[in-house]
């Protein structure tokens, strides 16, 4: 009973955890490239869910639709970011692009706090399940992680295969070296911060495919301590590194959570959510450069 | 330099202090303004300690002002029957300053060691985590947290009790923020300060000249989170007379220190006080004719600060007060 429970949450764990690895690729590419940490992040994935929930209510098309225009809203606001503010502190000390990603991402929820109160909503789009005997997997949820890996493919081509993704890569190694060979690193930097909100945005949309309640202005916080857990178990610098370490941190929480909900007197959920900040301390302090890299 | 002139700075700091106190007393309905005003200037004073100083931001900061809340209410809900009176007062400032610095040394032990970026991302979720700690494992209560008035009533008595959280609790945090301030200028003007004005330059040649900038860090870290739990003992748990979790690790009130720091100035002695009555007489106002549009308007206002003038209001008096007489009182 016990082990079918445990097999059945660490496969849903491995499913919503691409989900999570695509959502924390963003936050790893921004790093990456800029060296800027957005700690806004929860916030513009928050964006993202707003997007699927309007897709659904609003235009009453499937929220997955909502994908391509969540990405554009990311882009569009991280090229208003970066032009109005980061440009301007990509020199000056790492307290200013915290407090200024950490001020956007307040802007963003009471922003939407205005616009959609801060009552928790969420949808119901149900197109059938499909049965796998030990655990039961809606066909939204397949969508998402499909479409995750799908997005995880692409930038991998995009970085490898294509000249911009190329470029991109050489301001990662060294900005000094791009610039000599005629890279225009200043709309390098502000091309990966745009992409990599854009990602953000997105991603939300393909987290209410897994998780479609519990919309609101606050419900990004969350998920950011999440990410840097991700980020951080991926190394913090690398897209790629970010979605393994979504895959291990899904297992890793839906694991948690079927041995907390074993011992009595414990809140599970709570217990999961504790577990997560715990394992950023224990990996920041023994692997600081991420799990699949060596020292 | 003289001790009169090495402590003529506080001469601004203790008038802001002691005319918001005599304001408080002498107009009438004023009292709990000032009290809110007060806690401002408090806990931008107690951030500052750390965040000014030294440079690093702990977006956990709340979880410092969480445990002393607790701290504070623990004591009073377990010690209500043995007929200590007011002095079970004390123990739980003592407690809650213990359990502060506890939280300090075990978060420091591991964010310390990073730096920049890595520092603010271990500490962001420390508040988040140990609510869900006290939530998840049933510690204290759990989610339901702890409600110990009628247990102060019996302690001290429904009189004394109802002054306590009206008004002496606010006395208290004056007191704290007195704390804060003489606290704040002894490092400043001791080794320390200097220490920490050369980390906060260029950490790796500071320790290159030999300053053992670790240690001193941790004074920073360990200091600044003891006046927190102190701040949370008395502006919150005495009295309101009740702890929650969910309250007492609220992230917005890390967000309201940031502000306020950012802008009396980071790293001054004046700057959390001047920033701190500028947060909370627009908040005030701001709550009458905009209600719910606060951080709205202070987000932007961060963002701005940081782009425009790094330095803040006091940052900017100080300049302009510079090869005049009253430059020795801005600090």
């Amino acid at each position: 009973m016990f082990l079918e429970q445990l097999s059945g949450n660490l496969f849903q764990g491995l499913i919503l955890g691409a989900v999570y690895g695509m959502a924390t690729m963003g936050l790893s590419l921004i790093f990456g490239v800029l060296r800027v940490v957005n700690v806004g992040h929860g916030a513009f994935m928050m964006v993202g869910a707003y997007c699927s929930l309007w897709a659904f209510h609003g235009l009453g098309v499937a929220p997955i639709l909502a994908l391509p225009l969540a990405m554009l809203v990311g882009m569009g606001l991280g090229l208003i970011f970066y032009y109005t503010v980061i440009r301007r502190l990509i020199k000056a000390p790492e307290l200013a692009t915290l407090l200024a990603t950490f001020a956007f991402g307040v802007i963003l929820e009471e922003t939407i706090k205005l616009i959609a109160t801060s009552e928790s909503r969420g949808f119901n789009w149900d197109i059938g399940k499909i049965d796998f005997g030990f655990t039961i997997l809606p066909y939204t949820k397949l969508i998402a992680f499909a479409g995750s890996v799908l997005i995880a493919l692409l930038l991998y081509w995009w970085f490898n295969k294509t000249r911009a993704g190329m470029a991109m890569r050489c301001v990662v190694e060294d900005d000094q070296g791009a610039r000599v060979c005629g890279i225009n690193v200043e709309w390098e930097y502000a091309l990966s911060f745009s992409l990599g909100l854009g990602l953000t945005v997105a991603s939300g949309v393909l987290l209410t495919m897994f998780i479609p309640v519990g919309i609101q202005p606050y419900m990004g916080g969350g998920y950011t301590l999440k990410a840097f857990v991700i980020a951080v178990l991926g190394g913090l610098t690398s897209p790629y590194g970010a979605f393994f370490g979504g895959l291990v941190f899904g297992l890793l929480e839906n694991g948690s959570y079927s041995l907390f909900a074993q011992i009595p007197g414990l809140e599970p959920f709570a217990m999961t959510r504790f577990f997560s900040f715990v394992m950023l301390l224990v990996i920041l302090l023994f692997r600081p450069t991420g799990l699949l890299r060596a020292r | 330099m003289g001790a009169a002139r090495k402590y003529a700075p506080l001469l601004p700091v203790l008038g802001l202090y002691a005319a918001l106190f005599a304001i408080g007393l002498l107009v009438p309905g004023k009292w709990q303004l000032i009290a809110q005003l007060v806690f401002y200037c408090a806990l931008g004073q107690a951030f500052n300690l750390f965040m000014g100083m030294t440079g690093y931001v702990d977006f956990g900061y709340v979880a410092f002002m969480g445990v002393g809340a607790y701290g504070m209410a623990v004591t009073v809900s377990s010690l209500s029957d043995k007929g200590l009176g007011m002095g079970v007062i004390g123990i739980g400032l003592i407690l809650s300053v213990v359990f502060a610095i506890l939280l300090s040394l075990a978060v420091g032990a591991v964010a310390l060691r990073l730096r920049g970026a890595y520092f603010a991302i271990a500490t962001i979720g420390v508040n988040e985590g140990f609510r869900y700690l006290i939530e998840g494992a049933r510690i204290w209560n759990g989610s339901e947290g702890i409600i110990f008035s009628s247990q102060l009533r019996e302690l001290i008595g429904r009189e004394a009790a109802m002054s306590l959280s009206t008004f002496w609790a606010d006395v208290m945090v004056f007191g704290v923020a007195g704390i804060a301030t003489v606290l704040t200028i002894v490092y400043m003007r001791g080794k320390i300060g200097y220490a920490l004005a050369a980390l906060r330059m260029d950490e790796d040649a500071a320790k290159v000249m030999g300053i053992n900038v670790t240690r001193f860090k941790i004074i920073a870290f360990i200091t600044s989170a003891a006046l927190a739990g102190l701040l949370g003992a008395t502006a919150w748990a005495v009295k309101l007379t009740y702890v929650y979790p969910a309250d007492v690790f609220g992230i917005h009130y890390t967000v309201e220190a940031i502000i306020i720091v950012l802008l009396g100035g980071a790293g001054t002695l004046l700057g959390p006080i001047v920033g701190g009555l500028i947060y909370g007489v627009s908040k005030y106002y701001l709550a009458v004719y905009l209600p719910g549009f606060q951080l709205l308007v202070f987000a932007p206002v961060i963002i701005a600060v940081i782009v425009l003038f790094p330095e803040g209001t006091v940052g900017m008096i100080k300049k302009n007060l510079l090869g005049t007489a009253l430059e020795k009182y801005i600090l």
